[in-house]
């Protein structure tokens, strides 16, 4: 294996750490917004009595439940957005520059 | 009718002017389709909340609720739930691997002709399954709101979209959005500032009014979708489909960067989520206030129900305030459905003049002026086909488009787009097949269901994401295994990798 070559591998080795971190977050992130969102149309589907148990004065389980989705989205963007910035984008830095070495 | 009228002529005017200027700085290929990648975060935010909430989100929404309760507030979250989805697997290796396209997305991970072949394909119909439905309800609404006739508001939405694109290009059509984008939140926060000053700012009072005149079931959902699995399907297809949408994701291309294609995603999610949200709330208080049996007088849809939620607020019919708040939402509105058009009017040109002409027909050997000359023709032509279609469709159920739209994009553009950015072994048998998988299942379980046949229907669901979706994965699956393995798009698959993370080519 030449030197060429070798650099070469390294940033895509350095490529592929950043993929993995990206999956090492963004599963647990993916599962927990679709649980929660597909989940709550199929509660509202197959089980409608638990969705209309007031939980707070006039409001709904169901509507308490839409109201937390909302907030989960919103929490999630803004953690993705800080995880992005945080460990991302400085994986992402490594690997340009690795690339950068391996086309000198 | 008349300060509706005088209110909207204003924000025609504004819209001109911007295309007037925006014309002007529009020369390049990338000037038109992406406004050279200059927008600011907030500015491709804004944008993209005026892509996204079409005349269904800012009327229909609110009437949803009002008529039925729950059904409507699940409407109002799937939109941005599905932001998610974007922000976490589509934004950023989009902006990195693109240039102005989905086509292009494809083209650079397979290098192959077939492939570009169909993601045209699937960016074709699914604008035009968005845009005719868009065209048939700007006439219908236009007509309610202001008393022009169908024909000639369908022909008026037509030519200011034409205006728009064909000489702004994206510049254009980004600050028509914005403006859209910003009046609607305007209008919004008013009426919502209006309504929780009458129960003392305390929505939950919205929900206990709504239930002493209606009672408890009104606020428990399966009162507009039945059948559960439809509650189900249209989740899916709202989470998984908006990733799908060409005329929405175009919207990266205009960022310099991922980083701001990230952040202008935070900005979308915190602007339309509220303003979704307050959609729920304006279908209660209108419950409450104007009441179902005057909504529904006025419009069985209830799509008239922000509209006179505004009048109500603004002082009741007759009264100076009623009136201008009942104009104002109206223009409001107007502008809303001229901006989603205009997207999906550009980014059908786009594809047609970059991906179909530019790189397919001509293999990239084409002068950027002629491109753009093509692109603009193109822009026009689809204008006017868009107006025939509109004007035709009169009459007809469209209902079912708006479904195929969202499900043909969830089942055959989201699977084919997400294998390409993170399957090393997909190949271009399985971008054929998932595209094909996907949209056969979508086109034709729609038409065999509710939506199009009504009682007589074959199919029971409305929205058959829930089946259409597994089976577009499963086409594109099937396709890249029994294509066998090439090894050399899968050699490649590592250079893509770094363009689609870092943003750095591989050229």
């Amino acid at each position: 294996m030449s030197l060429n070559e070798a650099r070469t591998n390294a940033a895509h080795d350095a490529v592929r750490s950043l993929v993995a971190a990206k999956f090492r977050y963004l599963t647990p992130m993916t599962l927990t917004f679709m649980i929660s969102y597909i989940g709550l149309t199929a509660v509202a589907g197959f089980a409608k009595s638990w969705m209309t148990v007031k939980v707070a004065g006039p409001l709904t389980l169901g509507f308490a439940l839409i109201f937390f989705n909302y907030i989960l989205s919103w929490a999630l963007a803004l953690i993705y957005e800080h995880v992005a910035n945080k460990v991302f984008d400085p994986l992402a830095a490594k690997a340009v520059a690795a690339r950068r070495e391996s086309m000198t | 009718m008349s300060i509706t009228l005088v209110i909207f002529s204003c924000i025609l005017l504004v819209t001109l002017a911007i295309t007037y200027w925006a014309a002007k700085r529009t020369a390049t290929a990338a000037d038109f389709y992406a406004a050279s990648g200059s927008l600011t975060a907030a500015q491709n935010g804004f944008a993209l909340a005026g892509d996204w909430c079409s005349a269904a989100a800012f009327l229909g929404f609110t009437g949803l609720t009002a008529l039925y309760g729950m059904d409507g507030a699940f409407y109002g979250l799937g939109p941005l739930v599905a932001f998610c989805t974007v922000l976490f697997l589509i934004a950023e290796p989009l902006r990195n691997s693109g240039k102005y396209t989905l086509g292009d997305v494809i083209r650079s991970r397979m290098h192959t002709r077939t492939s570009l072949l169909a993601a045209i394909t699937g960016t074709v119909v699914v604008n035009f399954a968005y845009l005719m439905p868009q065209m048939a309800g700007a006439g219908v609404l236009v007509q309610l709101l202001t008393g022009i006739p169908y024909n000639l508001a369908v022909i008026f939405v037509g030519i200011s979209m034409i205006i728009y694109v064909a000489f702004g290009g994206m510049l254009a059509t980004t600050w028509v959005q914005i403006v859209k984008a910003a009046l609607m939140l305007g209008a919004g926060t008013i009426i919502l500032l209006l309504a929780l000053s009458l129960v003392h700012f305390n929505p939950l009072s919205f929900f206990a009014n709504v239930e002493a005149k209606y009672g408890a079931n009104y606020l428990a959902p399966g009162n507009y979708l039945k059948n559960p699995f439809d509650q189900i399907s249209l989740g899916l297809g709202y989470v998984l489909g908006l990733a799908g949408l060409p005329h929405v994701m175009t919207r990266f291309y205009t960022v310099p960067d991922a980083r701001t294609a990230r952040r202008s995603v935070v900005w979308v999610m915190f602007l339309a989520g509220a303003f979704f949200v307050a959609t729920t709330l304006f279908g209660l208080a209108a419950a409450d206030f104007v009441g179902q049996d005057a909504i529904r007088a006025a419009d069985k849809g209830g799509n008239l129900t922000l509209p006179l939620l505004a009048q109500h607020l603004g002082g009741g019919k007759g009264s100076f305030g009623g009136e201008l708040m009942l104009g104002f939402v109206s223009a409001v509105a107007v502008a809303t459905i001229l901006a989603v058009v205009s997207a999906l009017t550009l980014s059908t040109s786009s594809t047609i003049a970059h991906d179909f002409y530019a790189n397919w027909l001509k293999g990239g050997k084409v002068d950027g002026k002629r491109e753009v000359r093509i692109a603009r023709v193109t822009a026009v032509v689809i204008g006017l086909l868009a107006i025939a279609l509109g004007i035709l469709a009169q009459g007809v159920n469209v209902a079912v488009l708006v479904i195929l739209a969202i499900c043909v994009a969830a089942s055959a553009n989201f699977p084919v787009l997400i294998l390409s950015l993170f399957w090393r072994r997909f190949n271009t048998a399985g971008v054929v097949c998932g595209m094909a998988a996907g949209l056969t299942s979508s086109v034709i379980l729609a038409c065999i269901g509710p939506a199009m046949r009504g009682g007589d229907a074959v199919w029971p669901l409305v929205n058959p994401t829930i089946v259409s979706m597994p089976l577009g994965f499963l086409g594109a699956v099937l396709g890249t295994l029994l294509a066998g393995r090439d090894p050399d798009n899968e050699k490649r698959f590592d250079a893509f990798l770094m363009q689609v993370h870092t943003g750095v080519s591989h050229d």
